[in-house]
């Protein structure tokens, strides 16, 4: 869509990375006629609608029901992730003063893009101290948690115009989430949900959670 | 002001050290010596099994070292225990895992003390010995057996030498000589067996392993020849002793995989212990060894082999099988299966003696009713040997008393000092967001101490600290490149050594560049070529004085290397050579007697030079800054020496974390002195951490205090150069903030104030934790890890108060700044 969209302006186009206050302060007295046609104003909407329930849901099937199985895991995280986007997450976005609809190709893309994130998101996660050489594949799978997570955010970076500042805060949450996960590791209590990469998974989930709840609000 | 600070100081020094005293107490020992107290007369008269005495206690011997199919090269050790004629144990031997406590459990079976530990390592020669204390060689001695000793000068230490009529010591401190300090010992031996008759008792104590484990941890390339030249040595002397001599064969303490010791793993408490005699094989042989066909094959890590027993067990039984009595302080047992040795007639005493004995020692009364020596029979033997069990572990597990008078003298001075302290610095940091993160900080590292397991982890809380902090910085500042190489520096350094108690990465850098040792010494020859350079660009002197320095450094670290049976590349070995000719005589290309010139040339070269830096910069009146500049480089380059070889690279990454972190600081933040201090005080602990050291006493590194330091060494030189190499990169970071606190562009710049501000976080921060040290320490006096968690960290506490704090922070920094201008 927003390729469409770009492609019928003839004025140079311009994509920015960077933190974009202006258009998030104007979101909230959004009037038609101060609207730059160009680069509209996007905001995510305030309301009960962005509370992501499935990942309590995961979090809770993960914790009672798998057996701390991150595999599993990851395989019922992608499609809800997908219907949270389709059915919560997208409804809130808004572009310009409309809301956009669902571009499926841009959905394969952003699972697509997920996939390739997760590696800078494991690399994220060795330098903030995970472990590289004995338990890489587990360093990995927490980076596709970590780029699933994100994934209704990347889709709405494609979508409205590559505005990395106004989302950055929900890459943040997940982020500052699992650092704070890490205080269980070092305890000597010697539980199996201890060992690499549980702690930081349920620290992320919670993080994500965190920052799809309240991120409007930031 | 800086008064105020001063006083603060002192004062919280002087409390934590006050709390110190009262939570290290010496132990009440009973004094006098132990005779015999029931059917005294029988006892003396009694025949006993063995006449001589052979002890070897091998340094670090591990159970698995001599038991284990995977990692027991014992192969003699091996054949005399399938055959009957060697009896295996496990010994159990009671943290703290270090020699010198350890000697003391061997010989007079009380349980050790924590100050023994520290003692170990400080080597203090009067109040660590047991002269005045009963022990087995005391009895023998007063029985009139000639003893002989060759091993460990610890045990010279420990005893009057009029015990032994022949002797020799050997240091144990060269941790780098696996080999002459054995054949030191060895080369006795054959003089020994010669004239037996003219000993009673041999004690060889061997080194060698230990050092081997230091080096190069439990799994050592050079652990299988130690064994079999051990395992040579216990044939030799076990095939040319005869039946009424019995020999031992013990570790005084095992080692984890790392090779370390002193603290409560398994590895490091599972010594082994066998006794050998051809008279042995006449009895029954231990149950559990019945069934065991040696080495054993055990894929569980517990170290767990064949029969399990204290090791101060040894005491009592080696009383009952000389026939002394057993010495005051002892909480052994008798091991059960040497009872059948004795005569049939005095078994019974023998365990009603060690009973009464155990009894005494609990201060319970003997009472006659319970076992009565005329209805003796074995079911009344086997119910006593329970009892004395359950003696002993209550025995064991009794703490020292404390002094609660100087406990709550300690606490309630730091407790009113945080609060001043407190106030004073909410008033001066006012308004000030940095005094919440100081007490953020604090208040993190101060509830961190009330969890042992935090405690041993410590480098994760750092670790943790600092990269939420770089985190915040990066979101807030945006500048997400130099934040980036900040953190990719952080984490090399993170993976550079093991530490902490918990995991042990198989690959660490450390490891990789120990194998790979052209690597390692290309990335040191370039950490010494952009040290020397960095920062000197505009001064000659400067230059010079730090790239001969940095040369200087740099060969004697490889020649150090090379005596070790390192290699090191074509160009080093050059310098080394062309340096080496200035400090031999001769042609001879003999690179260990040139160690002790060069170093000690080194020493005095940069000492040297500090000196005249100083006076040319009081001369010329230059700005503090070049002064403390030129120094911090210096003294960078001592810290190198001190370092170990594989951790000199790290040196190099501290450089660029160094400019990347000023040019942040400077930019964004505006060199405020607040954040400096915090950040240093945060990499002073990180870096400590990450060079290896953990808050443990095994971790303490001597083998780089004795560079330049000859034979007839100075205590007092080893100590500072000892803390020096265990401090050397957090004085690096301790420097790091002269940079910024003193800058030269600074208007209005006034050294002294900004001195004044720069110690306000770290003075709090050390309150604080001191504070909640404290109270974790009392909370905890009686948990299950006071001695090897909560007792250590409050040495390293005191060390970091006295000599990062207080003698670096304060004592060399004033006398720095009023020698410049």
């Amino acid at each position: 869509m927003s390729k469409q969209r770009k492609s019928k302006q003839p004025i140079k186009k311009r994509v920015t990375f960077s933190d974009d206050t202006t258009v998030t302060r104007q979101s909230h007295g959004h009037k038609k006629d101060s609207i730059d046609h160009e680069h509209p104003p996007v905001f995510v909407r305030k309301t009960w609608l962005t509370i992501p329930y499935h990942l309590i849901a995961l979090l809770y099937y993960y914790i009672y029901g798998s057996e701390f199985d991150s595999t599993t895991l990851l395989f019922c995280l992608l499609p809800t992730q997908v219907a949270y986007l389709i059915v919560q997450f997208n409804k809130c976005t808004i572009y310009g003063n409309k809301r956009l609809k669902i571009n499926y190709s841009l959905l394969l893309v952003s699972i697509f893009a997920s996939l390739l994130l997760s590696v800078p998101a494991a690399i994220i996660a060795v330098l903030f101290g995970a472990p590289v050489v004995n338990k890489l594949f587990e360093t990995w799978l927490l980076g596709l948690h970590a780029s699933f997570l994100s994934y209704p955010v990347i889709y709405s970076v494609f979508n409205c115009d590559f505005k990395v500042g106004l989302w950055k805060k929900y890459f943040i949450t997940i982020i500052v989430g699992g650092w704070i996960s890490c205080v269980v590791i070092p305890l000597d209590w010697d539980r199996n949900w201890q060992t690499w990469p549980i702690p930081v998974v349920v620290g992320i989930y919670l993080g994500a959670f965190v920052g799809y709840t309240i991120g409007s609000y930031i | 002001m800086r008064g105020i600070l001063g006083f603060v100081l002192v004062a919280q020094l002087l409390s934590v050290l006050l709390f110190a005293i009262g939570f290290f107490p010496q132990k009440n020992v009973m004094n006098g010596n132990a005779t015999f107290s029931i059917n005294k007369k029988l006892q003396e008269e009694t025949k006993q099994p063995f006449k001589k005495l052979v002890l070897i206690v091998i340094d670090a011997l591990r159970s698995d070292f001599l038991f284990d199919e995977s990692s027991s090269n014992f192969h003699f050790v091996h054949s005399k225990l399938n055959s009957g004629e060697a009896w295996g144990y496990t010994a159990y031997s009671n943290p703290p895992t270090v020699t010198l406590p350890r000697l003391k459990g061997i010989t007079t079976g009380s349980t050790p003390n924590f100050l023994d530990a520290l003692l170990n390592v400080a080597e203090d020669d009067s109040s660590s010995n047991v002269k005045d204390q009963d022990s087995w060689l005391k009895q023998f001695h007063s029985k009139g057996y000639r003893m002989r000793f060759f091993g460990d000068d610890t045990w010279l230490k420990l005893f009057p030498l009029e015990f032994f009529n022949d002797y020799e010591g050997t240091n144990s401190f060269f941790v780098s000589d696996f080999e002459q300090v054995d054949l030191n010992v060895t080369r006795h031996i054959p003089r020994q067996l010669e004239k037996t008759e003219d000993w009673d008792v041999l004690i060889l104590h061997y080194l060698g392993l230990d050092h081997i484990g230091h080096k190069g941890g439990a799994n050592s390339k050079f652990m299988p020849a130690k064994h079999r030249e051990m395992d040579q040595i216990v044939g030799k002397l076990y095939d040319n002793l005869d039946e009424d001599t019995l020999l031992i064969v013990m570790g005084d303490h095992g080692m984890n995989d790392a090779g370390n010791h002193g603290g409560s793993s398994a590895g490091e408490t599972s010594a082994g212990l066998v006794f050998f005699s051809k008279k042995l094989s006449k009895f029954k042989i231990p149950i559990r060894q019945l069934n065991a066909r040696l080495p054993i094959t055990s894929n569980s890590s517990d170290y767990q082999y064949l029969t399990q027993v204290q090791q101060m067990d040894l005491v009592p039984t080696l009383a009952a099988l000389y026939n002394v009595p057993i010495p005051k302080n002892s909480v052994g047992v008798i091991i059960p299966d040497f009872l059948q040795l004795l005569d049939p007639n005095i078994i019974d005493t023998k365990l009603l003696e060690n009973y009464k004995q155990l009894l005494e020692l609990s201060k319970v009364e003997y009472d006659d009713e319970l076992f009565n020596l005329n209805v003796f029979d074995l079911e009344k033997r086997s119910e006593c040997q329970r009892i004395m069990k359950t003696l002993q572990e209550k025995l064991i597990a009794a703490t020292t008393e404390y002094d609660y008078t100087m406990l709550a003298i300690g606490c309630f001075m730091s407790l009113v000092l945080t609060l001043v302290m407190a106030i004073f610095s909410f008033f001066q940091m006012a308004s000030n967001k940095y005094f919440f993160a100081s007490v953020l900080l604090a208040s993190i590292l101060g509830f961190s101490c009330f969890g042992s397991s935090f405690v041993e982890e410590e480098h994760q809380i750092w670790w943790w600290v600092i990269t939420g902090c770089l985190f915040i910085s990066a979101a807030k500042t945006m500048h997400y490149f130099e934040h980036s190489v900040i953190l990719l520096c952080l984490r090399l350094i993170r993976g550079w050594n093991n530490t902490g108690q918990k995991t042990v990465y198989p690959y660490v850098i450390s490891k990789i560049l120990e194998e790979n040792s052209t690597l390692q010494w290309n990335l040191n020859a370039l950490t010494f070529f952009v040290i020397s350079l960095n920062g000197n660009q505009n001064s000659m002197w400067g230059f010079i004085s730090s790239s001969t320095l940095g040369i200087l450094c740099l060969a004697y670290k490889a020649t150090w290397a090379v005596v070790n049976k390192e290699i090191v590349p074509w160009y080093i070995q050059n310098i080394m050579d062309n340096c080496a000719s200035f400090f031999q005589d001769g042609n001879k290309k003999d690179y260990s007697s040139t160690l002790i010139p060069m170093a000690s040339f080194f020493l005095h070269s940069v000492a040297a030079i500090i000196f005249f830096t100083l006076l040319w910069g009081k001369f010329n009146k230059h700005h503090p800054s070049f002064s403390l500049k030129c120094i911090s480089k210096y003294v960078t380059i001592l810290m190198m020496f001190l370092s170990s070889s594989v951790n000199i690279p790290q040196f190099l990454i501290f450089e660029i974390m160094r400019s990347f972190i000023s040019k942040i600081l400077k930019k964004h933040y505006n060199s405020n002195i607040y954040l400096t201090s915090l950040i240093s005080l945060c990499l002073q602990n990180f870096a400590f951490f990450q060079f290896g050291g953990t808050n443990s006493i095994a971790t303490i590194d001597i083998s780089n205090a004795y560079h330049g330091i000859s034979e007839n060494y100075n205590i007092y030189v080893i100590g500072v150069l000892m803390v020096l190499s265990n401090f050397a990169p957090s004085i690096y970071w301790a420097m790091f903030s002269w940079d910024i606190i003193y800058d030269i562009k600074e208007t209005n710049f006034n050294k002294w104030a900004s001195f004044t501000k720069s110690k306000i976080p770290t003075s709090l921060f050390n309150c604080i934790v001191g504070l909640c040290l404290m109270l974790a320490c009392v909370m905890f006096r009686y948990h299950l890890f006071v001695w090897s968690v909560f007792s250590p960290k409050l040495c390293y506490f005191v060390g970091w108060n006295l000599f990062m704090n207080a003698i670096f922070g304060w004592v060399l920094e004033v006398l720095l700044l009023s020698i410049t201008n």
